[in-house]
């Protein structure tokens, strides 16, 4: 299409166009009634939309994608619920030890309440519901097209918190709309029955109900219905920020101005310098090996390696080490088989590590950004970083890590999250005693609240097999005589992980680079920081694991060795110092005793000399 | 060691103890050691914030490559000075000979009941010592242990790629930890045990220049070693008599 293909101009185009309704027609300020723009219909005036809504942000939901549409593992939508416990982590992609959001009984629209705030449309956002009310709902609500303006609104007026608060009121149409500063739009498709018609809107029944409206601002259009959208091809950083921030906690940066931006971007660079696509949208995500996943080469040059590292192959035509700048790193000093076994990130990305873990929020598993978003440090889910841990490919990462909490049916050694309406009704009830952190922390869940929990569900439930509860790396079951059982070794209780990229911090503040000891010491955090286990249950609040058992080192061999060795000098230095006051007793024992009349002493001449 | 002499003085009779080769091989396994422990002190330090004063000493090298290129210049010195002891114990008669008499025997067992009681007035009579006492022997028999621990540990740490092809087995974290527990045992036996039986012993302080002259005097013989002392005036006589 006419905007697909690049004429080759790096002039920054102007986009004074008609905005089209999801009908087709031309948006005027005097419709009646005054309909939202459709980016579908707009954008794809001239974009392949079919062709973009496949791309990365938006292909998650869609069937029959192969792996390489999905990638290495990634951060997952985490559902979290105080009340009944739950920290579960979801994604329509593949990942292992996310479930799908059928799974833990989200159904499209509820996902997309919860989770749209942050989804920039397309895919799950498009497709109806299976359910005919579902059907109904998505006629009054619209579909939450891809949002072309979430990205590529270079209006410093854009609002992408307007975007979330608009799914939340289920105006899916309504909310790309929303987001620019030429239109404001109220009221709420949630508020408005199954039969409501935003073509024809009527008013309704209830006056304190709004219908969903919108209005442009005044001399937004031309005289030709057209719009300035002003328009970049290369997305600000500013746009991405708004999905992609990262807070630690009780780390250095917990706020911006006490830290450091990624050198990246202090270096003049932004984001899509290295996160680039086509017209396709598969842009590229920046980790090793991704060229061999999604098949696409430009992968291969656009990774920390790509810029960094000279090419081993160089009969592969233009170098592409140094790109943009980039310093060739010399590594001086250190030892090769650190850039085979750990990812570039595990030195260079992510917050210095500390004794123990921070909390972590991000933007989409905390509504960062949103109105109204709770700005406690401890508001669920409770994300851990930096975790340094083996990731798919063998090397060591630093990762972000959540703690599956979740109730399930397990039959034989499988399990199946009870769905979330069910989980709300039963154990919501026996949990409802308890008041809840204004913090959004955890309740202090107790063993009795569990077991009392499990046989609800068991009772009110449909539980095939066994009503079980997955939370801080642990499994709760009941045993036979009602007793509550933990194991620690189900597959499903293990840590779900995603690997850090940013921020990316100087060579100068990389690990190991003023000493070995940042790594290689006994009280070294890359391998002997304490991961927190995060759980709601009382009788394991303050549980930790060592970081080394997630990288698979040899922690047991190495105290067993240090424990040797300082026995080994407290016994000989005792022996040693045993022998000297030995001596030195007896030369101050022959000295006084033949210092005494003779005939009293008891040494011989000469015996006071040395040992 | 030369054939043990017997160097007469105009007032003292003295023994030739140690020959050059022993001398000389004890100088630069001390210097060696000393550097090691003088740059290998602030390189362990560094990593803990509880020894800010580790930074005072990277100031005065100038930088942590500085220290760590001195301390492996000193780590060099040793293995060599490690690789040529073993040559000189194994290819030469006076190294085959002292090594045979440094072997640890049931007498030294023996000597160290018969000192203790001796320390504790239970005995009269101190053990008599043949060429080496058994302190002298735990002495050279430690920095043996030491060399061994410290130098393969530390190659380890110093060339890690290889090492992991080599001994799988000896992590780095595992090297780390060992060479450091291993140099804080070697620090403290050299600074508390050997420099009080060579420095800071009352018969001896401040302290003895046998590892320079490599002499040692008739007094001192007779109390530390009269069973060499009997052997050598034994063979003296042997010698002395015609035919």
């Amino acid at each position: 299409m006419l905007g697909d293909e690049s004429d080759g101009s790096r002039a920054h185009p102007i986009h004074l166009i008609p905005l089209m309704t999801e009908e087709g027609e031309k948006v005027s300020s005097d419709d009646d009634p005054l309909l939202p723009f459709s980016t579908g219909k707009t954008c794809g005036a001239c974009h392949s939309y079919s062709t973009v809504t496949k791309g990365w942000h938006f292909n998650a939901g869609i069937a029959g994608l192969g792996i390489e549409a999905h990638g290495r593992v990634g951060q997952p939508w985490i559902l979290a619920d105080a009340r009944t416990g739950i920290q579960v982590p979801i994604s329509y992609r593949p990942w292992p030890g996310a479930f799908r959001p059928e799974q833990v009984g989200l159904s499209r629209l509820l996902f997309l309440k919860i989770f749209g705030r942050h989804i920039p449309g397309g895919g799950i956002g498009e497709q109806p519901g299976e359910e005919p009310s579902q059907i109904m709902r998505s006629m009054v609500s619209g579909k939450l097209e891809a949002n072309c303006m979430s990205c590529h609104d270079a209006d410093p007026g854009h609002n992408q918190a307007e975007y979330a608060a608009q799914v939340v009121r289920e105006n899916f149409r309504w909310a790309a709309a929303a987001t620019c500063s030429f239109a404001t739009v109220t009221g709420s498709a949630k508020d408005m029955p199954d039969t409501y018609d935003a073509m024809m809107p009527e008013p309704p029944d209830d006056p304190k109900l709004v219908a969903p409206a919108i209005a442009y601002r005044a001399g937004a259009f031309d005289g030709e219905k057209r719009v300035l959208l002003n328009i970049e091809r290369e997305s600000a950083a500013n746009r991405c920020y708004f999905c992609h921030s990262n807070m630690y906690i009780d780390g250095n940066d917990a706020e911006k101005w006490s830290s450091d931006e990624d050198i990246h971007l202090t270096a003049g660079l932004t984001c899509v310098d290295c996160h680039r696509n086509g017209i396709d949208h598969n842009i590229i995500r920046g980790y090793e090996g991704e060229a061999d996943v999604s098949k696409n080469p430009l992968a291969a040059s656009s990774s920390c390696r790509g810029c960094h590292l000279p090419d081993e192959d160089e009969s592969a035509g233009a170098p592409t080490a140094g790109r943009l700048g980039a310093p060739i790193p010399e590594h001086r000093g250190i030892p090769p088989v650190h850039l085979e076994k750990l990812t570039c990130t595990a030195c260079h990305s992510g917050p210095w590590p500390g004794e123990k873990t921070y909390l972590a929020k991000t933007s989409r598993a905390h509504r960062l950004g949103t109105v109204g978003v709770n700005k406690s440090a401890e508001a669920l889910p409770h994300v851990l970083a930096p975790v340094f841990a083996r990731q798919g490919d063998g090397k060591i990462a630093p990762h972000k890590l959540v703690w599956p909490a979740f109730w399930a049916d397990m039959k034989d050694a499988n399990l199946a999250p009870i769905g979330f309406d069910a989980v709300r009704q039963t154990v919501g009830k026996v949990m409802a005693r308890h008041e809840l952190p204004a913090s959004g922390d955890w309740p202090a869940v107790s063993d009795e609240n569990i077991v009392e929990a499990l046989k609800a569900l068991a009772a009110e439930q449909k539980i095939q097999g066994k009503a079980v509860y997955i939370s801080g790396g642990s499994l709760y079951s009941l045993n036979g005589s009602g007793q509550l059982e933990r194991k620690m070794d189900h597959p499903a209780a293990q840590p779900y992980m995603w690997p850090i990229a940013h921020d990316v911090r100087p060579a100068a503040q990389a690990l190991g680079s003023r000493k070995c000891e940042d790594c290689h010491s006994p009280d070294a955090p890359f391998f002997f920081g304490r991961v927190s286990v995060d759980t709601p249950v009382q009788s394991r609040a303050g549980a930790s694991m060592i970081m080394n058992e997630l990288i698979g080192a040899s922690r047991p061999t190495y105290a067993g060795v240090s424990w040797f060795f300082k026995w080994l000098i407290v016994v000989i230095m005792a022996l040693l110092i045993l022998h000297i006051l030995g001596d030195l007793f007896r030369r101050f024992v022959s000295k006084v005793t033949a210092n005494k009349p003779a005939g009293t002493g008891a040494g011989k001449p000469g015996d006071e000399r040395k040992q | 060691m030369k054939k043990s002499n017997l160097a007469a003085g105009a007032e003292q009779q003295y023994f030739q103890r140690f020959g050059p080769q022993f001398r000389i091989q004890h100088g630069f396994l001390f210097s060696s050691t000393i550097g090691l422990i003088i740059t290998g002190i602030p390189l362990w330090c560094l990593g803990r914030p509880e020894y800010g004063w580790s930074q005072d000493v990277v100031a005065f090298f100038g930088s942590v490559e500085i220290i760590r290129f001195v301390h492996r210049v000193c780590a060099a010195v040793l293995v060599l000075v490690s690789v040529y002891h073993l040559l000189y114990t194994f290819l030469t008669r006076e190294g085959r000979r002292e090594f045979i008499a440094l072997l640890p025997r049931v007498k030294d067992v023996a000597d160290v009941t018969r000192n203790s009681l001796y320390f504790l007035g239970l005995s009269k009579q101190r053990p008599r010592f043949g060429r080496y006492a058994y302190y002298e022997k735990f002495d050279y028999w430690a920095v043996y242990w030491g060399c061994v621990i410290m130098i393969g540990t530390g190659l380890t740490l110093w060339f890690p790629g290889i090492a992991e092809k080599i001994v799988p087995w000896l992590a780095y974290e595992l090297a780390a930890e060992v060479h450091a527990d291993e140099a804080v045992l070697a620090t403290l036996a050299l600074l508390v045990w050997h420099f009080y039986n060579v420095h800071f012993n009352p018969s001896r302080f401040p302290g003895t220049l046998l590892w320079w002259h490599g002499r040692i005097s008739r007094e001192e013989m007779l109390h530390d070693h009269p069973l060499e002392y009997e052997k050598l005036m034994a063979r003296k006589s042997q010698t002395a008599k015609p035919g």
